[in-house]
């Protein structure tokens, strides 16, 4: 059983380290590379904790974790990439 | 005998997270961090998530946990491409450049000048 | 902007469905219900954003198959190779490494083809596609490798993306 937190515990710490590229990062896309993989990170830990504890509430609070992290950095790529959402403008949609 | 197994899948997960993560630290740009912390995401959710599905299987049996795990799964490895699409272009077209000058680079070859 | 077509919103429709299903797991009679609602309403506004081309791809059993034995056999062999290779390198300092831009041509004309590539190109640690381009009926990848092995063109192709293209254009040919 204990196991299961340690490894809870090694992605956390992960987490940390990825978060210490997210405050040096020079530029805005490091500290987004570092931020989308602090989440992932973070709903690996999740997982692993609520398979300790036996709830699935933390699954969910996982997902949801997973998904608004993907919608970050989608966000500031489009952003950096001066808000250009279509790659041709003559597209039909 | 199912307990080794476990540990060993999400031993390996972690493994690749750590190769990820030691990547994202110490690689020197923009692109070569994004391409290490593609490890984290493939074979690090991967391995975890394997070994956590085997775990809510037969150890929790508990189907609603095992659903959710596959969803988390799935959904990473669907949409983490499409932000590293994302968040390369945008570097690029923002102006970030390597310290050190990229031998072959078509992009600015076509693009730029 | 594209129609609304009716194989479209029943594709979508089952497919958010099974999404539904999947999310409660619970089997009663208003909870399914619920599920079916929603999951008309979901497909009615969102079916010409899912679905360009040949709405029943899915359901054809031998593309299916097709299907399930490349993301789960050829592309999981491929995605460990690279995987073991890109922790090597990270192992070993981050310090042997070429990166650079290359331009990639690629042979698939359907919308959904294209893009499975270029998320399997990312997926793979060492190559991340940037961008699509189309010059002269012929389709471009920019595709950014961390070890330039050949420069651009049909020989760079074949290393990133040989057995990947292959396996995509039987399903979705």
């Amino acid at each position: 059983m204990t196991d299961l937190m340690i490894f809870a515990i090694f992605f956390a710490l992960l987490a940390l380290m990825n978060f210490y590229r997210f405050i040096k990062g020079p530029t805005a896309a490091d500290r987004m590379v570092a931020g989308d993989s602090m989440d992932i990170m973070i709903s690996m830990a999740m997982v692993m904790f609520s398979l300790y504890t036996g709830r699935g509430i933390y699954l969910d609070i996982a997902i949801i974790t997973a998904m608004l992290g993907i919608i970050n950095t989608m966000l500031v790529g489009r952003y950096l990439d001066k808000g250009r959402w279509l790659y041709h403008a003559e597209s039909d949609y | 005998m199912l307990r080794v197994i476990i540990d060993i899948l999400i031993g390996i997960g972690a493994v690749f997270a750590l190769a990820g993560t030691i990547g994202v630290i110490k690689m020197p740009d923009v692109f070569s961090r994004m391409q290490a912390s593609t490890c984290i995401t493939t074979l690090g959710v991967l391995g975890v998530c394997l070994g956590a599905l085997l775990y809510a299987i037969f150890v929790m049996q508990h189907p609603s946990t095992a659903v959710k795990i596959v969803v988390i799964a799935a959904l990473v490895l669907t949409t983490n491409p499409v932000g590293a699409h994302a968040i390369a272009k945008g570097a690029y077209q923002a102006g970030i450049r390597p310290e050190k000058k990229m031998e072959t680079d078509d992009y600015r070859r076509d693009f730029d000048e | 902007m594209q129609k609304t077509r009716f194989p479209a919103v029943v594709t979508t429709f089952i497919v958010s469905y099974a999404f539904w299903i999947l999310l409660t797991w619970s089997f009663s009679a208003q909870e399914l219900a619920a599920g079916a609602v929603v999951s008309l309403v979901v497909a009615l506004f969102s079916a010409r954003f899912f679905i360009h081309e040949r709405a029943f791809w899915l359901f054809s059993p031998l593309k299916f198959a097709y299907a399930v034995i490349f993301w789960l056999g050829v592309f999981m062999v491929e995605l460990v190779k690279a995987n073991v290779d890109m922790a090597k390198r990270c192992f070993t300092g981050c310090k042997n490494i070429n990166p650079g831009i290359v331009k990639i041509p690629v042979d698939i004309k359907s919308d959904y083809g294209q893009a499975a590539l270029a998320n399997a190109i990312t997926l793979t640690p060492g190559t991340i596609t940037m961008e699509i381009t189309e010059e002269a009926g012929q389709t471009y990848y920019y595709v950014h490798w961390i070890d330039v092995a050949k420069p651009s063109g049909k020989e760079a192709g074949d290393a990133i993306k040989g057995t990947l293209e292959k396996w995509l254009r039987r399903v979705w040919e």
